[in-house]
């Protein structure tokens, strides 16, 4: 009895073993399909999740670029073909002008300009700026700029407008005036002092806005170097700036540049340039701007001395319009004027005054009255009255301007 | 004499000793001040009297940010006019986009009206959303903590400082937001125009609806078209509040006031704008004249 007892019950707990792992295999088999089902679906989302994107699609990394057309329609009291013998006595001689922007009565397109900048990498920034005038195609500024330098030391190479003064490096569009500045177009050209070079700028670490900068420049502006058989530009500058409350702002800078001009002796500039900047509300603004410029230049015969200035009252009333007026004037002319004997040569002077209409920031128009007593014409003392629409659009990534 | 240059040894330690804070406005300073306290020296570049967008880059913040041993900004677009040339000319490798010490607030907001099509077109608009999302005093919370954060990382032998002014500051504003919630719970008038996009943050954290701007596209002045459509808009919907900011013009809301009986209600922006001098002021002005 005893052992039947015993046999039954281990036939019963191996049958309740049997049954318990059939139990088992059965929850295993459902929690696998289970499984199967998940894996599945994870595959799908998986497919679906997938990034699509093309493997060596690099448009992210695509520059800033913008396209800056310039163009006017303007009327004259000088003809066309006149006016481009004109010469302004004792710095340009008849014949030797450049007229890249509004050049014409009737209509001008001056140039479209092609303006990029990118971040290179973790050190350099690169820019570039290509003129394209309805003849010419010009390389206006094309280089690279250190952003991570120790000592708050900045290095910049290639070519550039100088950083000389105040309106020197600043491109033609963003001049609060269509035209030049006198002494600028006197001395330099249209295009100012803009080189292959390098550039090192330092900034002091003191709570007032104090600039040091300095650049080596290959001086291929004729007008008053042209020396290029080695680099012959060196170019020094201060500025600094302080701040009289919220509202008004004062940026001073004073420039020296020494180089070689054409004859291969000295040539010596030296400039000192003053803004006040009264803010009247976020978008209203007083800006009084003045520049004066001095060149010693020695030539082969003569010691030239010669001098000028510009001085510009803006109001900038709010931001669709804005108002200004400029007086030019050549101060100083020291210089051989014996093929100008028997015409007036002295008090070469210039007054103009415009207003700025801006429908959006990226757009301008700008009408413009200049009456310009500067100019030899045909061997006369010729005083030129113009009055000049342009218009001004910069489309597309087009960076802020500086102060 | 000996004494005053003993002190003046002393500040100029002192001094040097803080981390140089940039903020580009002034919310984001006093947010870093509450979490930097004395370990940080703050300097705020753009005033609240102006427009934002327009802060006029006067070469003393170059001074300023040459300095700097952080820059935290705005971002969503609202210092494209004006900050990057100031960084450019600043020569400061610390602050430079990508570095350590730049800090861009809006990557931690979850912007709102963000377009799905950019154009100029469409006037100035930001193509990453609305940058103005300081006038919403729920945003402060994730400000101080992506300043704290960023404040440990790069003074990082002060962090434990950094994380318990954090604490105490998320605690002493969660207190503030609860009051103030109940305070704009009270606030019934729910139809407002304004004058530029500036305050949808606050206004869709407190459920109200914004029938249309007075400039006609972001950027642009009003003009009379847009305005008599806008009036008949207020009219049709009964709308009684006209917010307006500081720095624009307002003749335009107060002619649409005169012809519509609407109010003209005057909302700072960002801090200072109407004379706050604290975050819990701004915020108050905003709310005290919102519900007038």
């Amino acid at each position: 009895m005893k052992k039947r007892i015993i046999l039954s019950l281990l036939v019963t707990s191996f049958l309740f073993a049997d049954a318990e792992m059939d139990a088992i295999k059965e929850a295993l088999q459902v929690q696998k399909e289970a499984t199967l089902k998940l894996e599945a679906k994870l595959n799908t989302l998986e497919q679906k999740n997938t990034n699509q994107s093309a493997s060596f699609s690099q448009n992210a990394y695509l520059p800033d670029m913008a396209l800056i057309l310039n163009m006017s329609t303007l009327s004259r009291n000088i003809s066309n073909s006149d006016y481009t013998t004109s010469a302004i006595p004792g710095f340009i001689d008849s014949g030797e002008m450049n007229f890249p922007f509004n050049k014409d009565r009737g209509f001008n397109l001056n140039y479209a300009e092609f303006a990029m900048h990118s971040v290179v990498d973790p050190y350099f920034e690169a820019f570039a700026n290509f003129h394209l005038h309805p003849e010419a195609f010009e390389i206006g500024e094309a280089y690279v700029q250190t952003t991570s330098l120790a000592y708050s030391l900045r290095i910049k190479a290639g070519k550039f407008k100088s950083s000389f003064g105040r309106m020197n490096q600043k491109h033609q569009h963003s001049w609060n005036f269509d035209s030049q500045a006198l002494i600028y177009k006197a001395l330099f050209g249209p295009d100012s002092i803009s080189d292959a070079g390098v550039q090192l700028q330092w900034i002091a670490p003191i709570d007032t806005y104090l600039m040091f900068g300095t650049e080596a420049m290959q001086g291929t502006n004729g007008r008053s170097f042209g020396d290029s058989s080695s680099n012959n530009l060196y170019i020094g500058y201060v500025k600094s700036s302080v701040d009289i409350g919220d509202d008004l702002s004062i940026l001073g800078g004073i420039s020296y540049a020494h180089g070689k001009n054409t004859t291969s002796n000295a040539t010596d500039i030296y400039g000192v340039d003053l803004t006040f900047r009264e803010q009247l509300g976020s978008y209203s603004a007083l800006i009084w701007q003045s520049e004066y410029l001095y060149r010693d230049m020695t030539l082969s015969d003569t010691k030239d001395k010669q001098a000028g200035f510009y001085s510009e009252l803006i109001y900038q009333y709010n931001n669709n319009y804005s108002f200004g007026t400029r007086y030019d004037r050549i101060t100083k002319n020291e210089t051989d004027l014996s093929m100008y004997s028997g015409v007036d040569t002295d008090n070469l002077d210039r007054y103009t005054v415009k207003i700025d209409y801006k429908p959006f920031p990226m757009s301008r128009l700008r009408l413009s009255y200049t009456y310009d007593r500067s100019r030899i014409i045909v061997d006369e003392r010729k005083n030129v009255s113009e009055v000049m629409l342009s218009l001004n659009i910069a489309a597309g990534a087009h960076g802020a301007h500086d102060y | 004499m000996k004494k005053i240059l003993l002190l003046l040894l002393a500040f100029s330690t002192i001094v040097s000793a803080s981390l140089r804070v940039e903020t580009t406005y002034t919310t984001l300073g006093a947010i870093t001040e509450e979490i930097g306290g004395d370990l940080v020296h703050v300097h705020v570049l753009g005033s609240s009297k102006y427009d934002p967008h327009f802060i006029v880059p006067k070469p003393s913040l170059l001074a300023k940010l040459r300095r700097a041993d952080l820059l935290i900004m705005n971002g969503g677009g609202l210092e494209l006019g004006w900050l990057p040339p100031l960084i450019r000319g600043a020569n400061n490798a610390k602050i430079q986009n990508g570095a350590k010490g730049f800090l861009d607030i809006s990557h931690f907001i979850p912007m709102i009206d963000v377009p799905t099509s950019v154009s100029r077109g469409f006037g100035d608009v930001h193509a990453q959303g609305n940058p103005h999302y300081s006038t919403d005093p729920h945003m402060v919370p994730l400000i101080a903590k992506a300043i704290a954060q960023k404040l440990e990382a790069i003074d990082s032998n002060n962090s434990r400082l950094y994380a318990k002014n954090l604490d105490i500051f998320l605690s002493k504003w969660k207190n503030y937001l609860k009051k103030f919630d109940i305070k704009m719970d009270e606030c019934k008038d729910k139809k407002v125009v304004q004058y530029h996009e500036l305050f949808n943050y606050f206004l869709k954290r407190y459920n109200y609806k914004s029938y249309g701007n007075i400039e006609p596209l972001p950027g642009i002045a009003p003009s009379s078209k847009h305005t008599i459509a806008l009036i008949n808009t207020i009219n049709k919907n009964h709308i009684k509040n006209i917010l307006q900011d500081v720095y624009h013009e307002r003749k335009t809301s107060k002619f649409i006031a005169s012809k519509t009986g609407a109010k003209v209600l005057l909302i700072p922006h960002d801090m200072g704008a109407t004379g706050s001098k604290t975050l819990e002021e701004f915020y108050n002005t905003i709310a005290k004249n919102i519900c007038k």
